[in-house]
């Protein structure tokens, strides 16, 4: 009956995107040793060429190497082009042999390899040059994001192809992780970077203020999880049972671990801006997802360790299980640590702080970074038929690499604790802060060397691994491997309709009392109540069910994975649903109609300008704009009665937001202030223009012991006030209330703005030392269309507002579960002062 | 790849602790199914059941205000504490406390030198004189107004320097070219500003002869 074939698996692919996957992550983790030494030395950010080339270079700072640019290399060069190959190596090498069949086309197989190389190349051109959509993560120019869209779909389809033609009925647990990886991710990617061009090589994104923020962290998150985690996952579950020839701990694990993972992960992005203007519904949900994540986080992590369990013993001698290992168990600390950190009141202490970057790098580099060195010790001795060579390099990799993290690790715990408790700490009293910002930088200097030095030592590992498959694979002959495999006819797969699996009691059960919790979350008061009780019903209904037919229930499962494509629709909905709860809403409510309290005033097209400028040297990257409902926030940032915490209105009309994620420096959000007496336009914040000019060229001289690069080039350049008009009329476009201008108004606009911020920075004394004989008129036309001025304009604009009275509505809003609250919450008392 | 001989072939495992081997490998991988640990399933479970447990808490029976809510009255809170610092102080300060007490005392001075290099020197330069020294004899122009020129702007009293940090330039002054200095009592506990005055004041011999015999 059964028909046998020869395939020839290709293995010339994974040989690509591992060396790739090498390559990549070594210039990724050196741009990240750089920048880390940027913290701790202004000089690493262009200075240090002066020395390096005999005065040669000359400058305080070079543009193309500052923090603020070169931070954005490193994320996406680690993430995407380090683990994005790594990634697909592993999927390309297991999936063949999963499905017992060759790559469904070589050339679909090339084209996504070259293609993805293409990409990262343009990023790594781009980031630099401070093109930039300002969005973590997300930050590649949309042609590029264009590029990266066509090349995942070909991806996808060079996937699913394959699984069409597999020669193997179920599919395994990996494949399932790939699948939600693939469709996950395009669905993320694609919505968090809808944009409208305004040239080749800038864009706004289309959410703006809250809207662009619970988009933006609904993406972040969620690459960390269907790009950091659930690929990874996939790669686990064949590659350690793999290496310890021990079967997989608990099938059960795995179904609740997959399913829980996909459909949790997607609702816990607004943990990212929790105790922040974010609507308090969201900030809870995103707080409790992010704990319910936990449990099947660590029963990936169990499903994981357990699965050497009686290979333990090969610990000692192996240096692969033991990149295992040590992956799996830092991939159990930061889930831990991910779920402790979305504890709204844990979070008000950590965020914004680098307690933050700790997290996150002992899981990118425990996790990832050995999860990878792992694999391609494993791989390399198949791929090119020889022994690896040398298995001590590769232990000494591992005890160099495990040190470095926990160097890099502690450091940052100490330096983030440390500092979110001396930003919050306050005099005897509690009525003045106790530090200022630059006082807690200082404090936290000796840990920024300890995770440069730490960072180092990872990148030292990381070269010997490049070392060591570089010999291996010179020592070898690449050699692609191939199998008998016994052939599937279509009618032994595939053959569950779509109907047929919506029908089926555990689908049409969870999609019912999810339906029924959702509504609970929206209905107005008494509704809600009836529906999480319906809800309830539903739930103990479905166990009750589960209880007496569970063999059908297993049954159905196990059908379920023998047809991908009815699996697949589910995946997707389980991914998709906790956005859509959560975004969709925010679109239709949170919206310049519905604002009560307070607005944000319209940019000038100068401030404009000086706005993009921001965001292209990614002045994101350390300041936040965003004063969370927290006292030390407040104090520190808000303390007049007119200033206070951030209101949603206030950064309604920013494309792209820019509430940060990070400090380094300090909060920028009511850095600016009123208009100036007897001019225009003129605004004086916080810091005058002249204070803002100098930092800008030396922030030392205005603040000592700032770690902020200078900005030279500023001072040098002119600003594009060409291109403004495009930009406005795009943000009209967008719905920001720009008031009717023609484009030489606009330009004109700049220009005046431009000269009378220019006069004032003159009169004061301003003074360019390169350039010191200039007369008056002569400095002020030089500074007047300069991007420093640009930039100057938009600081001292930050936190304009209008107050917009309405009368506060009697009834709840639809979609807006606060309202309802604030209907029933009885008014606050305050003391009367 | 082979099993311990004590492990049934099976789908899944059929009570606690058990287990048994999938029937299925996959490229040679083969499945064991063994049922959660309880304490797995605690985390689980709690975690789930916090979801509604807190909504409900919040949203439905009212517990815990509103973020606005409660930042608006701790502020208010704060704002009578920082007023009522500032009475205290101001009950018992005037010029010739300032003069005798205060500027006289090394620490006090000592303190305010501090409290300027950390805050003050961006505007007012190293040597009061708003000016920085570029290093080759050159120096130029800093936002703030010389505080070492015999020239006191707002009043010449060290009470009237007090006012001055404390609240910072008056509303119905144009600044120094528009420079405007930051209301310092804000951030500032009033014994800094006394500090600072008694700094500035030590600098200032001619100015403030009192303080200084």
């Amino acid at each position: 009956m059964s028909t046998t074939t020869t395939i020839t698996y290709d293995d010339r692919s994974v040989r690509r995107f591992m060396i790739a996957s090498l390559c990549w992550g070594i210039i990724g983790m050196l741009v990240g040793v750089l920048a880390a030494t940027q913290l701790s030395w202004w000089q690493m950010n262009g200075k240090f060429l002066e020395t390096l080339t005999f005065g040669l270079f000359k400058a305080d700072g070079l543009s193309y190497i500052t923090f603020g640019r070169i931070r954005p290399l490193h994320t996406n060069a680690v993430i995407f082009a380090f683990v994005g190959n790594m990634a697909f190596a592993g999927i390309y090498y297991s999936t063949q042999r999963l499905c017992k069949v060759r790559t469904a086309s070589d050339w679909l197989s090339g084209i996504h390899f070259w293609g993805w190389q293409a990409i990262i190349l343009g990023a790594a051109l781009s980031l630099p040059a401070g093109l930039t959509r300002g969005k973590e993560y997300a930050e590649l120019i949309w042609p590029l994001n264009i590029a990266v869209v066509v090349i995942w779909v070909v991806f996808g389809v060079n996937f699913f192809w394959t699984l069409a033609r597999r020669n193997e009925r179920a599919l395994y647990v990996s494949i399932w992780f790939y699948i939600a990886t693939i469709v996950t991710i395009a669905m993320l990617y694609i919505v968090n970077h809808l944009s409208i061009p305004t040239s080749w090589v800038h864009s706004y994104p289309i959410f703006g203020g809250v809207q662009d923020g619970l988009v933006q962290w609904w993406y972040g998150h969620n690459a960390v999880a269907f790009f950091l985690t659930t690929p990874i996952l996939g790669i686990m579950y064949y590659f350690i049972p793999k290496a310890a020839d021990r079967p997989v701990y608990s099938y059960r694990l795995s179904i609740i671990h997959f399913w829980a993972l996909v459909f949790i992960y997607i609702w816990a992005g607004p943990h990212h801006l929790l105790n922040t203007a974010l609507p308090k519904w969201l900030q809870y949900l995103g707080m409790l997802f992010s704990l319910m994540l936990w449990a099947p986080s660590w029963a990936g992590m169990l499903n994981g360790l357990l699965t050497l369990r009686g290979a333990w013993d090969k610990l000692r001698t192996d240096p692969i299980l033991k990149f295992f290992a040590a992956a799996v168990t830092f991939y159990g600390m930061a889930t831990f640590e991910g779920p402790l950190l979305s504890i709204r009141a844990v979070n008000a202490l950590s965020h914004y702080t680098d307690w933050t970057i700790g997290h996150v790098h002992s899981a990118a580099l425990g996790w990832n970074g050995f999860m990878a060195a792992g694999m391609f010790y494993w791989l390399a001795p198949r791929l090119w038929n020889t022994k690896l060579w040398s298995k001590s390099l590769a232990n000494m990799h591992f005890w160099i690499g495990l040190v470095g993290i926990l160097l890099y690790v502690a450091a940052m715990w100490a330096a983030g604790i440390m500092q979110g408790l001396m930003l919050s700490e306050t005099n005897p009293g509690g009525a003045t802060l106790k530090y200022e910002f630059l006082e807690t930088l200082q404090q936290i200097k000796i840990f920024y060397i300890f995770r440069s030095f730490g960072g180092a030592l990872y990148l030292l590992g990381f070269l010997m691994c490049a070392v060591n498959i570089f010999m291996t694979a010179r020592s070898g002959k690449a050699s692609d491997v191939s199998v008998e495999v016994v052939v599937l006819n279509q009618d032994q797969k595939d053959n569950m309709r779509l109907g047929e699996t919506f029908k089926s009691d555990p689908v049409t059960h969870i999609i019912l009392a999810l339906a029924f919790m959702i509504l609970w979350i929206f209905l107005p008061a008494h509704a809600d109540k009836a529906a999480f009780a319906v809800a309830v019903i539903l739930v103990i209904r479905a166990v009750k069910l589960f209880k007496k037919n569970g063999t059908q229930w297993s049954d159905f499962f196990d059908r379920l994975i023998e047809n991908y494509l009815p699996f697949t629709v589910l995946i997707f909905l389980a991914a998709a649903i906790g956005g859509a709860v959560q975004i969709i809403p925010s679109l239709l409510v949170n919206k310049a109609v519905n604002v009560e309290d307070r607005m944000q005033v319209v940019y000038t097209p100068l401030e404009l300008c000086g706005r993009d400028l921001y965001v292209s040297e990614g002045c994101y990257n350390c300041h936040s704009q965003m004063i969370r409902t927290l006292v030390p926030d407040v104090m520190r940032y808000g303390p007049t009665e007119n200033q206070g915490y951030s209101r949603l209105g206030e950064s309604l009309f920013d494309h792209p937001y820019q509430w940060g994620s990070k400090r380094t420096g300090p909060d920028l959000a009511r850095e600016g202030g009123a208009i100036a007496k007897d001019s225009k336009v003129l605004r004086i914040g916080k810091r005058d223009n002249l204070w803002h000019f100098n930092h800008f060229m030396n922030p030392r001289q205005t603040s000592p012991g700032s770690n902020m690069p200078p900005y030279p080039w500023l001072f040098d350049t002119k600003a594009d006030l060409k291109e403004l008009p495009k930009k406005i009329a795009v943000q009209t476009q967008l719905g920001v209330p720009w008031p009717a201008m023609t484009g030489d108004a606009i330009e004109q606009s700049a220009r005046d703005q431009g000269m009378e911020l220019a006069e004032s920075l003159v009169k004061a004394g301003a003074y360019l030392p390169q350039k010191p004989n200039l007369s008056h008129d002569e400095l002020r036309n030089q500074l007047a269309d300069s991007k420093v001025v640009a930039m100057i304009a938009y600081i001292q604009k930050l936190g304009a507002y209008q107050e917009v009275e309405k009368p506060t509505s009697k009834e709840g809003r639809p979609l807006d579960p606060d309202s309802y609250r604030r209907l029933s919450s009885p008014s606050p008392k305050v003391e009367a002062k | 790849m082979s099993s311990e001989p004590e492990i049934k072939v099976a789908s899944y495992a059929d009570g606690k602790s058990k287990i048994v081997i999938r029937p299925h490998e996959y490229d040679g991988i083969q499945e064991y199914d063994q049922t959660l640990p309880n304490w797995w399933l605690f985390i689980f479970y709690g975690a789930i059941l916090f979801f509604p447990l807190c909504w409900l808490a919040y949203y439905q029976l009212g517990f815990m205000r509103p973020d606005e809510e409660v930042i608006t009255q701790k502020m208010a809170q704060i704002e009578m504490a920082k007023a009522k610092d500032l009475q205290d102080m101001m009950a018992h300060l005037d010029n010739s406390v300032l003069n005798d007490k205060w500027a006289k005392d090394a620490t006090v001075v000592a303190n305010g030198r501090e409290t300027y290099m950390a805050n003050c020197t961006a505007c007012h330069g190293q040597n009061l004189d708003a000016k920085m020294d570029l290093g080759n004899g050159q120096s130029v122009p800093l936002p703030g107004l010389s505080l070492v020129d015999g020239q006191w702007k707002y009043g010449s009293q060290p009470m009237d320097l007090f006012k001055l940090i404390n609240l910072g330039t008056p509303p119905e002054s144009a600044g120094n070219n528009g420079a405007r200095m930051a209301p310092w009592g804000q951030q500032m506990a009033p014994i800094k500003i006394v500090e600072l005055v008694s700094f500035i004041m030590s600098q200032n011999p001619k100015d403030f002869p009192d303080a200084h015999n």
